[in-house]
């Protein structure tokens, strides 16, 4: 292997990372405060993508990409929110919650992929990439779009972890998901802060929407695998922190990058649920889960 | 006189359980109340369903004037009532700090913040030291410290501590006491549920025993009780003159 084989599965193992790391960070934030699992995630990339699409691409309102983008992360704060409304809310005080959310979430989630599918088509899409052109770095090329999410997603998690840890909102977040009780006692709202995290976790889905649609083609089922990356992630990295699944997220991507290069992307998938696994078997609270007594 | 908390034939319980059958008390402007009695007759469901996490099946709650039976704990918190509840575990994963502060979440207790604040840490000297801390790695008579230290931080008009000297050890207890003690001495009216009744007798002004769900005796803190008389309240029929 030449050190330019090495950089190369090293650069699409960030991509890949910072892809998952935007995905899983959305799924971990909703399964940490409302402890459920929104199966509808892989639908908020999807819709994500053609949100942006329909707004910025000339065979849609044609209005560029920076609308599209602007539009579709502020549609998906809505519809991530409406989410929250109809699939979760009117179950909360029931006990078997978390069983009445997979059924509703994936029911939204072929309902929309459906409705995609009427109003958009079958046909394959591409939306424009962030960044034209292709740049090279350490003597290996890479496109100018991919390097965009290299260095966008970190700062985007960065935000996202600012917000959590600095601002009162944040901090009441964090509240609901180790205690809900007493953070009902200490006055925070929260049925408020459901819907909050729903729309964080819709928007952050949409902009992986976004990034995924300017390098593969877009189709009403593009979320559904990495949704499950994400799910792999996020029991991976230990679903009761936000920090565990993104660290995680990187080792996935990287590991997947390696395996791409050496077995084959058939086998890939089979690979990177072997070391969930066993990762797993050793560690029942995930890799970077339950480091306290 | 004034009346600042009135129940009134307040009925609740769990799902189908009802645990609180009728209960009915008040409590005047300024005065402290101490609710005792034997464990699982109440207690506790009766504070959750003052402080609106449980619902009320019947009857009211009436708190600073306005009907709260019923109402969302957030609206409650909001009118001035804190509930601290038994052996509440807080945000293990934040700091001592990060966890006052969020008791300062209602609008009502923003204002008053930074005061609330200074008297938590006047009361607790030692959460001044665990200021940057993880609440996980205190000691339970600390952690209970927090508790009340939120409670505190909401800037309450009446605070509810729920058996707050549960499962510690003497020495700690007795620190907790005093502490409450001090709460008490601060002007922040309290009703306390508590087992140890001579602690209730040098810190409220009224106790109630609270037995198989309801309201069974009200008597004043003045007037001295025997050992023996709280024995036969907890084990005999209730019915003692």
């Amino acid at each position: 292997m030449t050190a330019e084989t090495v950089l190369y599965i090293l650069v699409s193992g960030v991509v890949l990372g910072s892809l998952y790391a935007l995905m899983a960070v959305g799924l971990a934030l909703v399964w940490t405060t409302l402890g459920i699992f929104n199966f509808a995630h892989g639908m908020f990339i999807t819709l994500g993508a053609y949100f942006a699409w329909t707004v910025a691409d000339g065979n849609g309102l044609g209005w560029g990409l920076a609308a599209g983008i602007a539009f579709s992360v502020a549609a998906l704060a809505a519809l991530g929110c409406l989410a929250e409304a109809v699939l979760v809310r009117p179950f909360l005080k029931r006990d078997n919650l978390v069983l009445v959310a997979v059924i509703t979430t994936l029911a939204a989630a072929t309902f929309l992929e459906n409705a995609t599918l009427l109003s958009r088509g079958g046909r394959s899409k591409q939306l424009a990439p962030l960044a034209e052109g292709n740049i090279s770095m350490f003597g290996i090329g890479l496109s100018a779009h991919e390097a965009a999410i290299v260095v966008i997603a970190p700062l985007i998690l960065y935000s996202v972890w600012l917000f959590l840890q600095r601002t009162r909102t944040g901090s009441a977040l964090r509240a609901i998901a180790q205690n809900q009780e007493a953070a009902l006692l200490a006055g925070i709202p929260v049925a408020r802060l459901y819907a909050l995290s729903f729309a964080l976790a819709a928007s952050l889905a949409g902009l992986v929407g976004i990034f995924l649609g300017g390098i593969k083609f877009m189709s009403p089922s593009m979320g559904t695998d990495p949704m499950v990356k994400a799910l792999v992630v996020v029991i991976f990295g230990g679903i009761a922190s936000i920090s565990g699944p993104i660290r995680a997220a990187y080792v996935i991507g990287l590991l997947e990058a390696v395996c791409i290069y050496s077995i084959g992307i058939y086998w890939t998938q089979a690979a990177l649920f072997v070391v969930m696994i066993a990762v797993l078997m050793i560690r029942p609270t995930g890799l970077f889960g339950g480091q306290r007594a | 006189m004034q009346k600042l908390l009135e129940v009134d034939k307040l009925a609740s319980g769990y799902g189908r359980i009802q645990i609180v059958r009728d209960i009915s008390f008040s409590l005047a402007t300024g005065e402290c109340l101490g609710l005792f009695g034997p464990n699982g007759h109440g207690k506790s469901t009766l504070l959750k369903a003052i402080s609106g996490l449980l619902p009320c099946w019947s009857g009211s709650i009436r708190f600073a004037g306005q009907t709260i039976s019923n109402a969302s704990p957030r609206k409650i918190v909001e009118a001035g009532l804190i509930l601290v509840p038994q052996g509440n575990q807080l945000f293990p994963e934040m700091t001592v700090g990060e966890t006052l502060r969020l008791g300062a979440f209602a609008n009502a207790a923003r204002a008053e913040e930074a005061s609330n604040l200074e008297r938590a840490y006047s009361i607790f000297p030692r959460l001044k030291e665990r200021d940057r801390q993880q609440v996980w790695s205190l000691s339970g008579g600390e952690r209970q410290m927090v508790a009340i230290g939120v409670g505190l931080m909401g800037n309450p008009k009446l605070l509810i501590l729920d058996e707050p000297t549960l499962g510690l050890a003497p020495r700690i207890k007795d620190e907790l006491c005093d502490a409450i003690g001090a709460v008490s001495k601060h002007g922040v009216p309290l009703v306390v549920v508590e087992q140890d009744v001579e602690f209730l007798l040098g810190l409220v002004d009224r106790l109630i025993l609270i037995d198989h769900g309801s309201a069974v005796r009200e008597f004043s803190a003045a007037n001295s009780i025997g050992h023996d008389e709280i024995m036969d309240m907890y084990f005999g029929d209730g019915k003692v003159a």
